[in-house]
């Protein structure tokens, strides 16, 4: 469905896509997870035509980017780009007239977003006067008024509750499950887990590792991960190491990586004292992962 | 192609009107500004002997500076700049919406707006006394012609200047209420000093005012007017090419961002 190949991009002197390659099949999730600054949003702007890069290729169904493919790309941006003063059937009514749709299969395009985000409880409310979770929503639904066969989500869930998180990841889902072919960014690992088919790693322009949750995981040596708060952390990572445990640094804690599952009470054990002032059991996930395999932190 | 040009320029012409529906105070500031304006001054013109024979040009004078000035040029900027700190524009680039019929559509909108102006503030100069003398196509023209030239400054104004709403009012203040004295709005020209007239004169305000005053406080026709006509048709045709190649500058700086 999306093939990127060899891109890259400038802004001045500093490169930010530095031969970003990835492919998406049809109906696949796949999320970009990186630090700020790795080139995430930057990948999405250029899928949707809003920049052009440098060098390399991008092209949807095989066809490199033209107004034909731009048609079949749905963007919903970071922030909720909408008109505050307008109603929310009138903002969908608005980008569908965009697209070219006559006003019979507007109405018909409008009610069905409508229902299906459950925006008709808000229909009489401004949209400058919904919560972040309902713009958010909106948002999302503006995206697919011309019926897209590729969704680019750039951060879907930044800045909304718990409860808007959760209902916009159903939303997101259900798309899924009826074969839309999404890209998306985000900082968050736990939403990367749930709704990506594959994760493609970014650093430095660049994707660094790319495969399902389970695969990433795979590829760290550990079962589970012991934090460990240390007032001597030469000497704890002697310790750690003696122990077979593999030891990273980070954020003023030291990661072992657990070569097989045990209890918290084994790891203290292990331990016996030392130095150590606190510990805590993890198990791997992404964010581990991307520490492992790109030998820094997501939020670097 | 024409259909999808006209089609998207009506859709945005069309939420830009529903938007100032909405933001229903800011519809009547546009409204109370100009009519408080042609009030005030229309009674004093009207109350002074030696004045009287002014208020016919005063009426004209006011809707070019105190209405279609702050709505078509201030207007037009206020709209470019909530697209970009809503950042709606990106979305629009995304979209299919051609770069010229989002121009249109903002000139068309705008259009509509000076038109209830025109109504409004002539039906208010009639009740004080004021009459309107000459051809109504040929003031019309001038009137359009000042519109399609305001709205293409705002266009350069909001695209290369104007980054918050909160600067599109202290900018209009700073550079507009000089420029609209300079441009004999309030005042006839030849109540200012020399040097005042010879820089007044730069203005093109001062053309737009002196050719709408002329057709109608004194009936002028095309022929009379051949000079002024000639500066605002080369002054629009400047205006418009300036806000089209600002308001690409815009979509490129948008892109980029």
């Amino acid at each position: 469905m999306l093939g990127i190949e060899g891109l890259h991009k400038r802004f001045g002197s500093q490169t930010v896509l530095d031969g970003l390659d990835l492919q998406v099949a049809r109906g696949e999730i796949v999320g970009l997870l990186g630090p700020n600054g790795c080139g995430k949003s930057t990948t999405l702007n250029i899928v949707c035509g809003l920049l052009d890069a440098d060098a390399g290729q991008v092209r949807i169904d095989g066809e490199p980017l033209s107004a034909r493919t731009a048609s079949r790309v749905g963007l919903c941006p970071q922030a909720s780009a909408l008109y505050r003063d307008l109603l929310p059937a009138e903002n969908l009514e608005f980008f569908a007239r965009l697209y070219g749709q006559g006003a019979m299969q507007r109405r018909k395009r409008v009610d069905y977003l409508m229902q299906r985000f459950e925006l008709t409880a808000h229909a009489g409310t401004r949209v400058g006067r919904l919560s972040g979770g309902w713009q958010q929503r909106l948002n999302l639904a503006v995206a697919l008024v011309h019926d897209p066969q590729l969704l680019v989500l750039d951060e879907p869930t930044a800045g909304v509750d718990v409860q808007a998180r959760l209902a916009l990841w159903g939303l997101i889902e259900e798309m899924r499950d009826g074969g839309m072919t999404i890209v998306l960014t985000t900082h968050q690992i736990q939403e990367a887990e749930r709704l990506c088919s594959r994760v493609a790693l970014m650093r430095s322009g660049r994707v660094a590792a790319v495969g399902s949750v389970t695969e990433l995981l795979a590829r760290v040596p550990a079962q589970a991960v012991a934090v460990l708060q240390t007032r001597d952390e030469a000497a704890t990572t002697r310790h750690a190491k003696a122990l077979g445990w593999s030891v990273r640094p980070h954020a003023g804690q030291l990661l072992c990586l657990l070569p097989k599952a045990c209890s918290l009470r084994e790891v203290v054990q292990a331990l016996d004292g030392g130095e150590v002032s606190s510990v805590s059991l993890q198990p791997v996930t992404l964010e581990h992962a991307y520490l492992e395999l790109l030998g820094q932190p997501l939020e670097g | 192609m024409f259909a999808t040009l006209l089609d998207q320029t009506l859709a945005v012409a069309q939420r830009i009107w529903l938007e100032q529906w909405r933001q229903g105070r800011g519809l009547i500031f546009w409204a109370l500004f100009p009519a408080l304006m042609m009030l005030l001054f229309g009674l004093v013109y009207a109350h002074n002997d030696s004045m009287r024979a002014g208020l016919d040009a005063m009426a004209a004078g006011v809707l070019m500076g105190a209405a279609l000035f702050f709505s078509c040029l201030g207007g037009t900027v206020a709209i470019l700049v909530a697209e970009r700190e809503r950042r709606t524009l990106r979305r629009l680039l995304a979209s299919p919406l051609q770069p010229l019929a989002y121009f249109l559509g903002v000139v068309l909108a705008q259009s509509a707006l000076a038109a209830m102006q025109v109504v409004m503030l002539y039906a208010i100069a009639y009740a004080i006394g004021a009459r309107y003398h000459g051809s109504i196509a040929l003031g019309a023209l001038i009137i359009l012609l000042s519109v399609f030239a305001y709205v293409g400054l705002g266009f350069f104004f909001g695209a290369r200047f104007a980054r918050r709403s909160e600067e599109v009012v202290v900018a209009l203040s700073a550079f507009g209420v000089p420029l609209l004295v300079l441009g004999g709005t309030f005042f006839p020209l030849v109540l200012m000093p020399q040097a005042m007239q010879t820089v007044a004169h730069l203005n093109p305000i001062l053309y737009m005012n002196e050719a709408l005053k002329a057709v109608a406080a004194h009936g002028a026709g095309l022929t009379e007017l051949r000079a002024e006509l000639a500066f605002l048709v080369v002054f629009c045709i400047l205006s418009l090419g300036l806000g089209v190649s600002s308001y690409r500058h815009l979509l490129r700086l948008e892109r980029s961002a």
